[in-house]
């Protein structure tokens, strides 16, 4: 047998010791002696109070230590045969477009649920669905979503959730396999991450690689361009999802193009005057390699940094499109284009503004966030619902108490009527 | 005649003498000087002859040498009826269970009963309990045995009062032995009533040493003719409790002199016969 709420059979506990301890020290009438001058001893008190080795009054005694014992387990919530299991998890499954390989995270989730013998998987994108025990064949045979995932919909379907879990388990973990692309952090991030309240076991899968089909540069590059090997398999055609690399400042028909809705990314991709030892930060990717800074004079968002965490590049959306400007002197010579690296932060930084999100990864500082701190668990108590509902059990055992209170009552009485 | 318990009693205050206190009224021959004129055979004296004095008297050997009329006086003895008035209330059954109270006033009413037979005195017995059995004062054999068979049969129990017995009783001497813790005022008015008849009235109170020295530690006295008085003992009233307890058994002692009833007290830790020897002798002092 478990209680629900052991503080009550623990205050139980003490007042019984209590009891004890009051039956020890209680007044007591000594014992009766036949005296025929009792007459001339003065009339005064004929209780007296002392600390006796062993307690007094032995069935009033049971009879109240019993009480207290019944009517606390009563109120602890006692459970005759738990079926909770220790701990409990939920799987999140990204199955958006971030994740490079959907059957390598499908594998990865199946193996976490799988390890525990209370849990569930919520696959999500752009919704979350709790998948049942066998869901996982047809999962696996359906196409992965085109659509950017949704963490703060799967926070939710896991809150919700947990709250049946909560029914069986004493504590829940929550584990995600994502990609955790930066698009899938959204606004209701944080406020569905505070409604978690445990830590989030993240096993974070491959993102999916930048994909050529999706965006083109308005024209080739030159072989010899420094850009030229990163952007190999990029090809060149006008039309939607373009983008325009300019070297210099833009000018008027640039500016016509981002309006239009392209993207003009300006890198001045001439040989630095003065190069050094740097280090280049964007999403996961760091590079440290000879570089040389150029000051950047458009102002907006920051989508790559230097070590020491000024600017590297930025973007300002302008129209449709936007404006890139990336602040990066690249060496003339040597083979810095050709690690593969530096060729996902080119190609991240000549990415079409409208998706350029997509394939980037979350900083590190959002993924803490996201993991966030304190127990590996969190405890099932925080999700129940309407758990004040008595048990039958303990039902009989108020019974039991108020059987208890009523011969107290009648030893209690006889104790009064005889002569000590 | 078997005594039982009350051999040794009997056999240490054989020879002791118990004279009445005065001269005794009664016409049977008996070892008690009597105030009454007789014809006994004992010369004690001559008088000279005072008008009424009864002729038959006068020695008139004497009268004839002298011419002077004498009258010849002789002592007459007479008999002393003794009664035994026995309180066996509750508070006589302490302290149990050995009931040393009882015992003491059985040995008493035992031994004092055996001196004045001895005497040749009718002695009667009175117990004032449940169901109140009463020996009329006979100077016969077995009288000492029937009292015997009495108190054994007897056993101390609710609160009977005394006074009646004592007012009721038939015997010119009467010796109460009791606690004095029931109706002691009427008794003492009882027997004040009887000495002013010129009986003697002796009243022996029985006193346990449990009563003057009750166990230590606390304890919950209770009354055994009263059960609802209880009273709590402890070191704190006992001092209390140990003054007020002699100071009533002072004043009692003086009440009752103080109508002419002679007082005893007898404190179970005395010999009994010694008690005996203590009552009877004091009444041969006083009877010189």
């Amino acid at each position: 047998m478990t209680f629900l709420a052991p503080w009550a059979m623990a205050i139980a506990g003490l007042a019984a010791a209590g009891v004890v301890a009051l039956h020890l020290v209680a007044r007591q009438r000594p014992a009766a002696y036949l005296l025929p001058t009792a007459r001339f001893i003065p009339d005064q008190r004929t209780l007296v109070s002392r600390v006796a080795t062993r307690p007094r009054d032995l069935l009033l005694l049971a009879l109240r230590v019993s009480l207290l014992l019944f009517a606390g387990a009563a109120f602890a919530r006692p459970v005759l045969s738990p079926t909770r299991g220790t701990v409990a998890r939920i799987v999140l499954l990204d199955r958006s477009r971030s994740v490079a390989n959907a059957a390598d995270a499908l594998a990865r989730a199946r193996t976490l649920s799988e390890g525990s013998a209370v849990g569930t998987v919520i696959a999500f994108d752009t919704s979350a669905t709790v998948l049942t025990g066998d869901s996982w064949d047809s999962l696996a045979a359906a196409r992965r979503s085109e659509s950017h995932g949704s963490l703060a919909a799967a926070l939710v379907a896991a809150r919700r959730v947990s709250a049946s879990l909560a029914q069986r388990a004493d504590s829940i973990q929550l584990h995600l396999v994502s990609a955790l692309a930066a698009a899938e952090f959204d606004d209701a991030i944080d406020s569905a991450r505070s409604a978690w309240p445990g830590f989030v076991h993240v096993d974070r899968v491959a993102l999916r690689p930048d994909s050529s089909s999706g965006w083109r540069l308005d024209r080739a590059l030159a072989v010899s361009d420094q850009l030229g090997p990163a952007m190999a398999s990029v090809r060149s055609a006008s039309g939607a999802r373009v983008t325009r690399l300019v070297r210099g400042a833009p000018d008027g028909s640039d500016r016509a193009f981002a309006r239009a809705g392209g993207t003009v990314v300006r890198w001045d991709t001439s040989a630095a005057p003065r190069l050094a030892t740097e280090g280049l930060a964007m999403g996961d990717d760091v590079i440290v390699a000879a570089l040389g800074r150029r000051v950047l004079g458009l102002t907006g968002r920051v989508v790559a940094r230097w070590a020491d965490g000024t600017r590297a590049a930025v973007e300002q959306a302008v129209g449709e499109g936007c404006m890139r400007e990336v602040g990066i002197m690249l060496p003339a010579a040597g083979d810095l284009a050709l690690h593969p690296p530096f060729q996902r932060i080119a190609r991240a930084l000549l990415t079409p503004c409208g998706i350029a999100t997509t394939d980037v990864v979350a900083d590190s500082g959002v993924m803490a966030r996201l993991a966030g701190t304190g127990r590996s668990a969190a405890p099932a108590s925080a999700f129940r619902i309407g758990s004040d509902q008595p048990t039958p059990l303990a039902r009989w055992l108020l019974a039991a108490a108020i059987v208890c209170a009523i011969a107290e009552l009648i030893v209690r009485a006889r104790h009064a009527l005889e002569p000590t | 005649m078997s005594a039982g318990p009350y051999g040794a009693l009997l056999d240490a205050v054989r020879g002791v003498r118990w004279p009445a206190a005065r001269r005794v009224g009664g016409a049977t021959l008996g070892a008690h000087p009597s105030r009454l004129g007789g014809n006994s055979s004992e010369f004690s004296e001559f008088r000279p002859y005072r008008q009424g004095d009864d002729p038959r008297r006068v020695d008139w050997r004497l009268l004839a040498r002298s011419d002077r009329a004498y009258v010849r006086l002789t002592t007459n003895r007479a008999t002393f009826r003794t009664s035994m008035i026995v309180d066996a209330s509750a508070s006589m059954a302490f302290p149990q269970p050995a009931l040393d109270k009882w015992r003491l006033a059985r040995e008493l009413a035992v031994g004092l009963a055996a001196v004045a037979h001895s005497e040749a005195d009718p002695v009667g017995l009175a117990i004032a309990g449940a169901n109140q059995p009463t020996l009329a004062p006979r100077a016969r054999r077995s009288v000492l045995l029937e009292m015997m068979r009495a108190l054994d049969a007897t056993t101390p129990s609710g609160s009977t009062p005394l006074a009646p017995l004592v007012a009721s009783a038939r015997a010119s001497r009467i010796v109460v032995i009791t606690d004095l813790l029931g109706d002691a005022a009427d008794v003492v008015s009882a027997a004040a009533l009887r000495v002013a008849s010129q009986n003697e009235v002796i009243v022996v109170h029985i006193i346990a040493t449990e009563e003057l020295h009750p166990p230590a530690g606390a304890l919950l006295a209770v009354d055994p003719e009263a059960p609802t008085m209880r009273r709590m003992l402890d070191g704190s009233v006992r001092a209390s409790y140990q003054d007020a307890f002699t100071r009533w058994m002072d004043e009692t002692a003086a009440a009752i002199r103080g109508v002419g009833i002679r007082y005893v007290r007898a404190v179970t830790d005395e010999a009994t016969p010694h008690l005996v020897r203590r009552i009877a002798g004091e009444s041969a002092r006083r009877g010189a």
